[in-house]
């Protein structure tokens, strides 16, 4: 076991005990494809310029001094290769996710061990006892460990981490690959403890759906300068993966221009079913709504409806209920997934679904919404124009939210990030 | 649907969209303005008359430079100063700053708090009412409200400043005196002078404004494109707040000092108001230093916190439990409480005590300035927005001044007898 910080700066000299300079830096090789990078050659700087040698000509690395196999004249310096990481200048001291932990961690250290007289890149030290041994203190720090019997945290295996994107020197993965196997509200989290301008290259970097799934979570005035940092094809692509009413909430936050700009570009159901939700003030059942919801007919069995969840099941998102309309769009009943289980295949709707609805207008406040909410039991309610047509529905989260504070616990000043 | 969404803003968000076009420059430059600054200025004016003016100018100068290369470090790298500092310079390096930075910061708090004390004092309030209750005031702002829109709040406030040039100019001054003693240069061998001079650039030039700017003008997402924007907003915040700082010289030259008066306590100060407030000069200058109390006691403790916890890489934010990001509030409560916790000490002047540490902020520049000049000249970051040469001579021009003064202040601190 080694640490990069201990080798960092070590003189460096020949076989025959030339000196060639000092040790700069370290090159982790990951063309292997290894899930532990190589050490594959060192830096080394002298007055006059660097030289980089393979490890290859390296006798003896971990040692006071680090000491090469050959003479001076007869080590050929290596040219950098695709997929060379310089640990120093690119690792060390950067931001890093950790992704066991769904959070954002700066390197202090990086471990190395040595397997077969190769030496591979090990762990990542996040914690105390990494800071402690760069500022020249480690063994106090360790000595203070040791008394405690829990081991030092904030050592993160190697493929325990992820760069961000745009610290990200070549090309090393797929991209972002384990990043979007993130929960949406924690990869939400790390978005937010990350600079404007590295959080939109991060959510650059997602593909489209957990894009748009990560950016729900964030609190809307931050959305929108996410979205600023984003092209404009790619936000609406975003855009339309979005469920329609975190779309509407997060169009209603963008400067005029920059909607004038994304709306034309978004698929043309979409941008409607936004502009549409957009009409309705903020706080009112209207503003709050979702228009992603299913419908159907009186007239169909349960088999068919269960059909019909099936072939629509991407649409509609996560459907609790199953409201049925008349032929002017009326709502006169609403089905629970379970009544629909239980009912026989070949049942009308008519006959087993529930004509008692509780539903809310359009202005209802969002106080009224959460209250009705509670007060039925429900995972969504309805929302009903003046003539009684379903318009949308509220689920349950986006009513409470204002009930329970959630959201006013992520809304912090941004300045200081 | 442009024109016809009528979903409803709230007048407030409107106003505040109308303020947000000043940049973090103007924000900057006017909680510079602060209790320690106001004092500072004040305690000059009064004892050196006109005699400390010619600094200001230089000052100017010297606040846009520095400014001006926080700004650009910002926008060309997209990362706060604490942050480059991390990834270029190593964890040494860091710790000495960050921890000098926590050091100053922490006087400064002291000096906001003890602003807070001086004001309600002559509100005829205890500061032992007073100052808690400021602690925790600023401490829940920060953590549960939102501090956004609060803070346009503080900034139209700092408007309150504008009485000193009303002041100053009723005041009647010798103008050909103040234009004369503008361009005239002094320097004597005397410690109490000298002090003074570091303290004012202190003030002027403090350490946390770098920081400060640097992170605001990061969250403004500001691009490479708009850098000639953020220079005319550093540049028009930096004149602002030395033509403030002149014309309290001024006032304070042409009130306190012509009738040989020391300032004490607060409302010796608030005497350089009564040119043009007359009995209403204590009001209306205990209002403007709560003012300015309270808005740096706000973003003092908030800003080192998440400037070192992000260097370090510990958990930040206020959306985090306590558990979760121990270290985070550790730092921002301890700020807080040590800041207010000195206050309330039996000190022998809330005056002097603001002044104390803005002295420690010029002894600090240099050394941030230092580390500025690396970062800016590191071609790696910031590609072709280095500094020129006459940049670079400027600012090191700039570093000596301040060693040299620092040093001067040193030798007569150690061996007084050698002043005249």
């Amino acid at each position: 076991m080694a640490y990069l910080s201990e080798l960092l700066g070590k003189p460096v000299v020949d076989v025959d005990g030339v000196r060639l300079g000092r040790l700069e830096d370290v090159i982790a090789s990951t063309a292997d494809a290894l899930p532990h990078p190589r050490l594959s050659a060192i830096v080394v700087r002298s007055p006059s310029r660097s030289m980089v040698v393979a490890m290859e000509d390296v006798a003896v690395l971990i040692a006071p001094a680090v000491s090469l196999a050959k003479p001076i004249d007869q080590i050929r310096p290596v040219e950098p290769r695709p997929g060379d990481l310089q640990l120093a200048r690119e690792v060390l001291d950067r931001q890093i996710i950790d992704t066991n932990g769904a959070r954002l961690v700066r390197v202090n250290d990086i471990e190395f061990t040595r397997v077969d007289h190769r030496y591979f890149v090990a762990n990542v030290d996040v914690g105390m006892l990494g800071l402690f041994r760069r500022l020249g203190v480690a063994r106090a720090a360790e000595r203070l460990w040791r008394r405690r019997t829990e081991s030092p945290p904030g050592k993160l295996t190697w493929h325990a981490v992820e760069f961000l994107p745009g610290n990200q020197p070549l090309r090393l993965r797929e991209p972002a690959s384990k990043i979007e196997e993130l929960h949406p509200a924690d990869l939400a989290e790390i978005i937010s403890d990350l600079s404007r301008a590295e959080g939109a290259r991060l959510l650059s970097a997602l593909d489209v759906e957990t894009a748009a799934d990560a950016l729900e979570e964030i609190e809307p005035d931050f959305q929108a300068s996410l979205i600023d940092g984003l092209t404009n094809d790619r936000a609406a692509d975003v855009l339309e993966a979005m469920a329609p009413d975190e779309a509407a909430d997060l169009v209603a936050e963008l400067e005029p221009e920059k909607r004038s700009e994304l709306l034309p570009l978004v698929e043309r159901d979409k941008a409607e079913e936004i502009a549409a939700l957009l009409q309705h003030p903020e706080d009112t059942a209207g503003g709050i709504m979702t228009t992603e919801f299913l419908v159907v007919a009186d007239r169909l069995t349960a088999k068919e409806v269960l059909d019909l969840l099936r072939k629509r099941a991407d649409e509609v998102g996560t459907p609790y209920y199953i409201y049925i309309v008349d032929d002017a769009g009326v709502l006169t009943g609403v089905l629970a997934l379970f009544d629909l289980m239980i009912a026989q295949p070949g049942d009308h709707v008519s006959d087993f679904m529930n004509r008692n609805v509780v539903s809310v207008p359009l202005l209802a406040t969002q106080d009224e919404v959460a209250r009705a909410v509670a007060k039925y039991n429900l995972m969504a309610i309805p929302v009903v124009d003046d003539q009684g047509r379903l318009v949308g529905i509220v689920t349950a989260d986006d009513a409470l939210d204002k009930i329970i504070p959630t959201r006013w616990k992520k809304r912090l000043p941004r300045l200081y990030r | 649907m442009r024109s016809t969404s009528y979903r409803i803003r709230p007048i407030w968000s409107r106003l505040a969209f109308a303020l947000a076009i000043i940049g973090p420059g103007i924000i900057t430059a006017n909680v510079d303005n602060d209790a320690g600054g106001i004092s500072t200025y004040s305690v000059a004016g009064a004892r050196y008359g006109l005699g400390v003016l010619w600094i200001l100018p230089l000052l100017a100068v010297a606040l846009i430079l520095v400014q001006e290369m926080s700004s650009r470090l910002g926008i060309v790298t997209g990362k706060g100063l604490g942050d480059l500092i991390r990834e270029s310079l190593g964890v040494r390096v860091t710790a000495l700053i960050l921890g000098l930075l926590l050091v100053a910061n922490w006087a400064n708090t002291v000096s906001e708090f003890a602003g807070v004390a001086a004001a309600s004092g002559i509100f005829g309030v205890s500061k032992f009412l007073a100052v808690p209750l400021a602690g925790a005031l600023v401490w829940l702002l920060v953590v549960r409200g939102n501090y956004r829109s609060v803070e346009r709040i503080f900034l139209v406030a700092s408007a309150v400043y504008l009485a000193y040039v009303g002041s100053g100019i009723l005041a009647r001054p010798d103008w050909t005196a103040v234009a004369r003693a503008a361009v005239s240069p002094r320097l004597a061998w005397d410690s109490g002078y000298l002090v003074m001079l570091v303290t004012i650039i202190g003030t002027t030039i403090a350490p946390w404004m770098q920081f400060y700017q640097q992170a605001a003008i990061v969250d403004k997402g500001l691009r490479p494109a708009e850098l000639g924007w953020e220079r005319l907003d550093v540049v028009v915040g930096s004149l602002f707040a030395i033509v403030v700082a002149g014309f309290i010289v001024i006032a304070c030259a042409s009130t306190l000092f012509v009738h040989g008066q020391a300032i004490e306590t607060a409302e010796d100060a608030a005497v350089a108001l009564r040119p043009l407030a007359g009995s209403y000069a204590s009001t209306l200058f205990a209002v403007g230093l709560l003012n300015a109390s309270l808005f740096a006691a706000a973003i003092l403790p908030l800003s080192t916190a998440y400037v070192v916890c992000e260097a370090f890489g510990w958990e930040v934010g206020v959306s985090r439990t306590l558990r979760q990001a121990p270290t985070f509030f550790g730092i921002y409560t301890a700020l807080i409480v040590l800041g207010a916790g000195v206050v309330l000490l039996p000190l022998q002047s809330l005056v002097r005590t603001m002044i104390a540490s803005q002295t420690l902020n010029g002894i600090l520049l240099p050394v941030i300035l230092v580390v500025m000049l690396r970062l800016i000249n590191d071609r790696r970051l910031m590609g072709t927005h280095v500094n020129g040469r006459i940049l670079n001579v400027l600012t090191w021009a700039i570093v000596a001044t301040l060693v040299i003064l620092t040093a001067a202040l040193v030798v007569i601190t150690v061996f007084p007898g050698s002043s005249h």
